[in-house]
């Protein structure tokens, strides 16, 4: 492992000062009740937009981190007693984190096998796990899928040379920006409803009564299978493409239920429930990385806030990250796991000392807030008032489907896999044509043959997992 | 009335001092660099290789920044937005300038633009992997006869110096090979790498990044590349293809004459730089100075000869 | 990490009007790939764009036929969320307004006002003299700590605006 130059490089003060502060305004950030992980690593990561590579990803993988956990604190302190799940979600994140430096750099060595085929399976299998995580209607999630797919169409086509689908507008030429687009369709509808009804005044109901770490560890122990599956389960789906937290909150509590020991009461604040789902999330990241730094496509929806933060950088991800900027990568991943052990005293000093204050944060404060951080983060992308406003409109497109049914995630999830998809299809076309072995090229390869099976597979699940009674009744979308 | 002519006389006089005043003494502040693409591409590098010879030489800041969006056409639609004192200046690229307007529209003309120097190309390229059969152009122009259609070149875009410096070849070597589109020269040497295609259609500066992964067949000069001392020329082999991809610097078209005309020479000079053409040339690079008043007969040319390979390969009708 | 957005159950109007929207959004869009010079460039979008119409005709065929009372209604329930429409259009429009300005107004003055007005619409609980005191001042803080950070920290050229030039 060429890993202990770059661990030296993670452990300096500032890179260390950077972990720690991506963890904590992570942590705070989604904390804040109504706001969404997805959501802080979107209004901060534009910070990182001026900063030289290490140092930005340093501060993106813990801001992502610090913002899975603080997501989990409304089900922490307000239902059960915040310390077990705190070392659970620790202990999940080591897990995410350790299999990225692990599986990661072998399979970028395998990466260059992976051609315009394969990336397009790839982006139709991230897309067939709508069905996995569409709450509601398949339809109209599946419609949501299409509709990203078809406006990641917008402006110039990288295949050729051709404008589409600016309808005469010369704002549109430029196209719409995944950032923009994911800071939009997260943070504004977010914002629509904060700003409609008065603040909730939350009741904390458990006073947090200091650390009994005692306790937390024995709640721990008893559960300990329980908390290796869901890490696992959720450094799986972190893997897959474009599924993040949410869905490996589901696959985990399902499985926990399904496991649940007599004495294990779900749905009633169960400790074990609260391990599963939320402490899977933080599997997710380190998972998540995996096909984000190796072949460039986002594991997860922060994951993509990430990659079109890291284009803006200038840093190329796919196979040759690994080798052209492998001290970045190594520095980064040991970061990521110092990010994650940090969260555990931050995450605990911050839910003791802060969290009333920031859930009693006013609204009238929020609310501008977030606001205003979403358009100077989105101007920083590229520099672009037009991608502001195409942020605001989108968002309130959101807003008006998510009231009737179609949820943001499949859109996104579309939007981020069209290019992907559009591109490995018409590169594969023209190949294969070339070749004039078109089915070959197709469904000949023996890995594009693993993914289509995967695909197959996860379009089938929601039924398997409904003839196994799996799906619960309550599910979150990020 | 006599005063009131000495009165406009003088006004004019002390114009004429305030401009060349002005351009004598410009650069006064630091100078906006906007680059209409992402950071880390030709564009990019090639500017951060001017900026400390800038600063060194004239004593300004220059402050890159990006811009992109639509292959370079966002930001060279909004050029004569910017004040036009010369402390905005753009970068420029052919083919685009002329093949964008040419195609669609895209919100600006080529006459918009105000070219005030080309300073470098990059010269088109054959790169194949060092592992590759082909060890000399003449064994791909051979598999090409053979198996027509199936010999693929990997490149950036479509309708790009890539593009056209593969159409244009086929027809001069009397082939046809097939031309995969990826985005940009990152993902396109990685499909090189990957074997997923024959060969690339990249650049001089591509072949330098690949290093020993790679090897080139052919390059699209006069002379040999000092940095690839063993890649012959496509002149040398008989077919007369000397392209690439040009870059320049542009102003917003309210910038004065003498401004432009300073700004020209200043490039020029960091061109003239020993020590700045051995970086652009270690990195693959070719220098070319075209200054402000040849400007009109280079583009002309250049026009001429981009949009006559753009119609043979059916991107303009 | 739950999403705020309320849900209406899908024999609403609002599902009807939005499903033939998208469908009307997708018509246009495979009207639009008929001219694309090269045909690469359509492939993609125009299959895409007959799967969106063909999915959101579907959503809306159920739609009419659950009216019809020919399919069964789902089970999730209508979560009706109130809530002052007034705000939320007034928070769009203020967003907008700030986007569309700055241009002219450059990105610190349009910030500073903005801010205030989203105080003022998001604001449900009384004005009390320490409120009307504290709050704008915080909101001061923010919005100019956030501007040294990205405009001199991190070289973010952010809009300066044509009155101020």
């Amino acid at each position: 492992m060429s890993g202990f130059e770059a661990l030296f490089a993670a452990l300096t003060p500032l890179n260390l000062l950077l972990a720690l502060a991506g963890v904590i305004s992570g942590t705070v950030i989604g904390a804040i009740p109504g706001l969404t992980a997805t959501m802080a690593v979107a209004v901060l990561v534009p910070l990182t937009f001026g900063m030289p590579p290490a140092p930005a990803l340093i501060l993106m993988g813990a801001i992502y981190t610090g913002a899975i956990y603080g997501g989990a604190y409304s089900a922490i302190l307000l239902n059960t007693p915040g310390t077990p799940s705190a070392i659970a979600t620790t202990l999940d994140g080591l897990v995410g984190a350790i299999a990225l430096l692990t599986l990661a750099p072998p399979l970028s060595r395998v990466a260059l096998a992976f051609g315009p085929v394969e990336y397009f399976w790839l982006a139709i299998f991230g897309l067939s796990l709508i069905s996995a995580i569409s709450e509601g209607s398949l339809l109209k999630g599946l419609a949501g899928g299409a509709l990203g797919l078809l406006i990641s169409c917008i402006g110039v086509a990288e295949v050729s040379a051709d404008v589409r689908l600016t309808f005469g507008s010369q704002t549109l030429v430029a196209g719409i920006n995944v950032v923009a687009a994911l800071i939009g369709l997260f943070c504004i509808p977010v914002l629509i409803d904060l700003v409609a009804t008065p603040g909730q005044h939350l009741q904390v109901v458990a006073e947090p009564r200091g650390f009994r770490l005692g306790e937390a560890v024995r709640v721990i122990m008893q559960r300990k299978f329980n908390l290796l599956r869901s890490s696992i389960i959720g450094t799986i789906v972190g893997i897959l493409p474009g599924a993040g937290g949410s869905v490996a909150g589901i696959v985990a509590y399902s499985e926990a239920r399904r496991a649940a020991r007599p004495g294990e009461h779900y749905g009633k604040g169960e400790p074990g429930g609260v391990i599963a789902s939320e402490s899977a999330n933080n599997a997710t990241v380190g998972g998540g990385f995996i096909p984000t730094l190796v072949l460039g496509i986002p594991g997860t929806p922060p994951d993509a806030v990430i990659l079109g933060a890291l284009l803006v950088q200038g840093m190329r991800t796919g196979p040759t990250l690994f080798t052209d900027y492998a001290l970045i990568v190594y520095t980064f991943i040991w970061s990521l796991l110092i990010a994650t052990i940090l969260m555990l005293p931050a995450g605990l000093l911050l839910g003791r000392y802060a969290y009333k204050s920031i859930i009693t944060l006013p609204k009238a404060l929020l609310v501008p807030s977030v606001a205003f951080m979403t358009i100077i983060g989105t101007y920083a992308i590229r520099n672009s008032i037009s991608d502001v406003v195409i942020m605001i409109v989108l968002g309130v497109i959101g807003w008006i489907l998510g009231r009737f049914g179609f949820a943001a995630a499949p859109i996104v999830l579309g939007l981020i896999l069209g290019p992907i998809a559009e591109q490995g299809f018409v590169q594969a076309w023209t190949i294969g044509s070339a070749q004039q072995d078109l089915v070959g090229m197709f469904f000949g390869r023996p890995i594009s043959i693993a993914i289509i099976a995967f695909t197959v597979f996860s379009l089938l699940s929601p039924l398997l997992m409904r003839r196994w009674k799996l799906k619960p009744e309550v599910a979150h979308v990020e | 009335m006599a005063r009131g002519r000495r009165f406009i006389l003088g006004c004019a006089a002390i114009a004429t001092a305030a401009f060349t005043a002005a351009a004598a003494a410009y650069p006064t502040k630091s100078v906006d660099y906007i680059i209409p693409f992402g950071p880390g591409g030709e564009s990019d590098i090639t500017a951060r290789l001017q900026q400390p010879f800038f600063k060194q030489m004239f004593g300004q800041d220059l402050v890159v920044s990006y811009k992109p969006g639509g292959g370079g056409a966002v930001g060279w639609a909004e050029l004569n937005k910017h004040p036009g004192d010369g402390h905005t200046i753009m970068g420029v690229n052919l083919p685009h300038i002329v093949l964008q307007p040419a195609e669609k529209n895209v919100g600006y003309k080529t006459e918009d633009l105000t070219v005030v120097y080309w300073f470098h190309f990059t010269p088109d390229a054959i790169v194949v992997k060092a592992d590759s059969p082909y060890k000399t152009l003449q064994d791909l122009i051979d598999d090409a006869k053979k198996n027509p259609g199936k010999v693929t070149f990997s490149g950036s875009g479509k309708g790009t110096a890539n593009h056209l410096a593969q159409v244009r070849f086929d027809k001069m070597a009397g082939i046809k090979t097939t031309y995969v589109a990826f985005a940009g020269t990152g993902p396109s040497n990685t499909a090189l790498l990957g074997g997923q295609t024959s060969a690339a259609w990249g650049y001089t500066t591509s072949a330098a990044s690949l290093g020993d992964q790679a090897r080139v067949l052919a390059v699209a000069m006069e002379e040999r590349h000092p940095s690839f001392p063993d890649a012959p020329t496509f002149k040398e082999l008989g077919y007369d293809l000397v392209s690439g991809a040009y870059r320049g610097i542009a102003v917003p078209n309210s910038t004065p004459e003498d401004i432009r005309k300073k700004l020209s020479d200043m490039i020029g000079k960091i061109n003239a730089d020993p020590e700045f053409k051995k970086k652009m040339l270690d990195g693959g690079y070719a220098m070319l100075d075209v200054p402000y008043e040849k400007n009109a007969e280079f583009m002309e040319k250049q026009s001429k000869a981009f949009i006559e390979a753009a119609k043979e390969a059916g991107i303009l009708k | 990490m739950s999403n705020d957005v309320q849900r209406a159950s899908s024999s609403d109007a609002g599902t009807a009007i939005v499903a033939a929207l998208v469908t009307l959004f997708g018509v246009a869009a495979i009207n639009d790939t008929y001219d694309y010079a090269d045909f690469d460039s359509a492939v993609f979008p125009r299959t895409v764009a007959i799967l969106l119409v063909i999915l959101s005709l579907a959503v809306l065929l159920r739609w009419l036929a659950q009216r019809a009372g020919f399919a069964a209604a789902p089970s999730s329930e209508t979560v009706e969320n109130g809530g002052s429409w007034l705000r939320r259009i007034a928070l769009v429009v203020v967003m907008l307004c700030a986007g569309f300005a700055m241009p002219w107004t450059g990105f610190l003055l349009t910030a500073l006002v903005s801010f205030g007005l989203l105080l003022v619409i998001a604001m449900h609980d009384p004005w009390t003299p320490a409120r009307l005191v504290v709050y704008p001042l915080v909101g001061v803080a923010i919005v100019l700590g956030f501007y040294f950070l990205f405009a001199k920290l991190l070289m973010v050229p952010l809009p300066v605006g044509s009155w101020f030039r």
